[in-house]
């Protein structure tokens, strides 16, 4: 053991709080107690329970729609786009299937002329 | 009154203990909170904040409380996570009001009040860490296992940090006091660096 640490010692020794920090902390206890909890806050905040338990139904019921809705607006404009898919493909198939008849037309007169 | 209780059964629930009851641990323990505070703050007021910041803590969790030891182990941790966080918030320059220090629980063996008042300053001058380390060290007389335990670091760390803290401490004091300090540089006999 070191003079050096028993110097350090001495500089760190222990204090006593200033008089009267038990009762401070036993007063601010007591303020801690009295302070309403969350579930006396929730109740000032949204009133009796009746009313709150409508306040959540009606929260639940607004949720339950609004999913329902985007659900069925999603299948509304999937189904628009798989018809304007068949309509674009439809309207290929068609030019393509002019196409082909034009070139058999134009295979079919050449061998006209040699006979 | 409820002293007996105390020392024979801990009742660690916040239900069942008396104001007295909370009262006897506070006072019980009030000295060892308050003064890592202070060494710590160096402001009895912020070092008070504190010391009641932490209690109502402990007031809170007394469910968790297993015992005694429990009890103290878990003050000083809290204390030490508290100080941390202080200055965290309060980073900005911090004032060392000498005016307002409190008087020492015990009166001390006047050796040398210049050194330990530069003791003091350097020791306010390291960083939280470090300082807590050295505080726990040789104000509460820590072992490094416990040391380490309170402040949530490997035990080999705090063996490290406190050593190089030490050194650095050390080398300040002894160029602070020229000459007369030479022999504070080197560390005692037996001592090496881990």
């Amino acid at each position: 053991m070191s003079s050096f640490d028993d110097e350090l010692r001495g500089a760190l020794r222990r204090v006593e709080p200033p008089p009267g920090f038990a009762e401070r902390v036993l007063a601010r206890v007591a303020a801690e107690r009295a302070r309403p909890g969350w579930r006396a806050h929730l109740r000032r905040v949204f009133g009796p329970a009746p009313l709150r338990l409508a306040a959540v139904a009606a929260l639940a019921l607004v949720i339950v729609a609004g999913v329902g809705y985007e659900r069925h607006a999603r299948g509304e404009e999937a189904k628009r786009q798989v018809l304007l898919a068949l309509r674009i493909t439809a309207r290929q198939l068609q030019a393509a299937e002019r196409g082909v008849q034009r070139l058999n037309a134009r295979q079919r007169e050449p061998k006209e002329t040699i006979r | 009154m409820s002293q007996l209780a105390l020392t024979d059964v801990f009742v660690p629930d916040a239900a069942v203990l008396t104001d007295a009851d909370f009262a006897a641990i506070v006072r019980e323990h009030q000295a060892t909170v308050f003064s890592i505070a202070y060494n710590f703050l160096r402001d009895a007021g912020q070092a008070e904040e504190l010391a009641q910041d932490v209690f109502l803590q402990f007031y809170k969790n007394l469910g968790r409380i297993e015992s005694r030891d429990h009890a103290a182990n878990w003050l000083r941790r809290a204390t030490c996570h508290r100080a941390i966080d202080f200055t965290r918030k309060r980073a900005a320059a911090r004032e060392v009001a000498l005016e307002s220090a409190p008087e020492p629980s015990s009166e001390p063996a006047a050796r040398d009040p210049f050194l330990r008042e530069h003791l003091r300053k350097l020791i306010a001058s390291l960083p939280a860490r470090k300082r807590l380390l050295v505080i726990l060290r040789y104000q509460e007389e820590m072992e490094m296992d416990e040391i380490a335990t309170a402040m949530k670091m490997p035990a080999r760390t705090v063996r490290t940090q406190l050593w190089r803290t030490m050194a650095h401490l050390r080398e300040k004091a002894a160029r602070l006091l020229g000459e007369a300090g030479s022999g504070l540089a080197t560390p005692p006999k037996g001592e090496r660096q881990p």
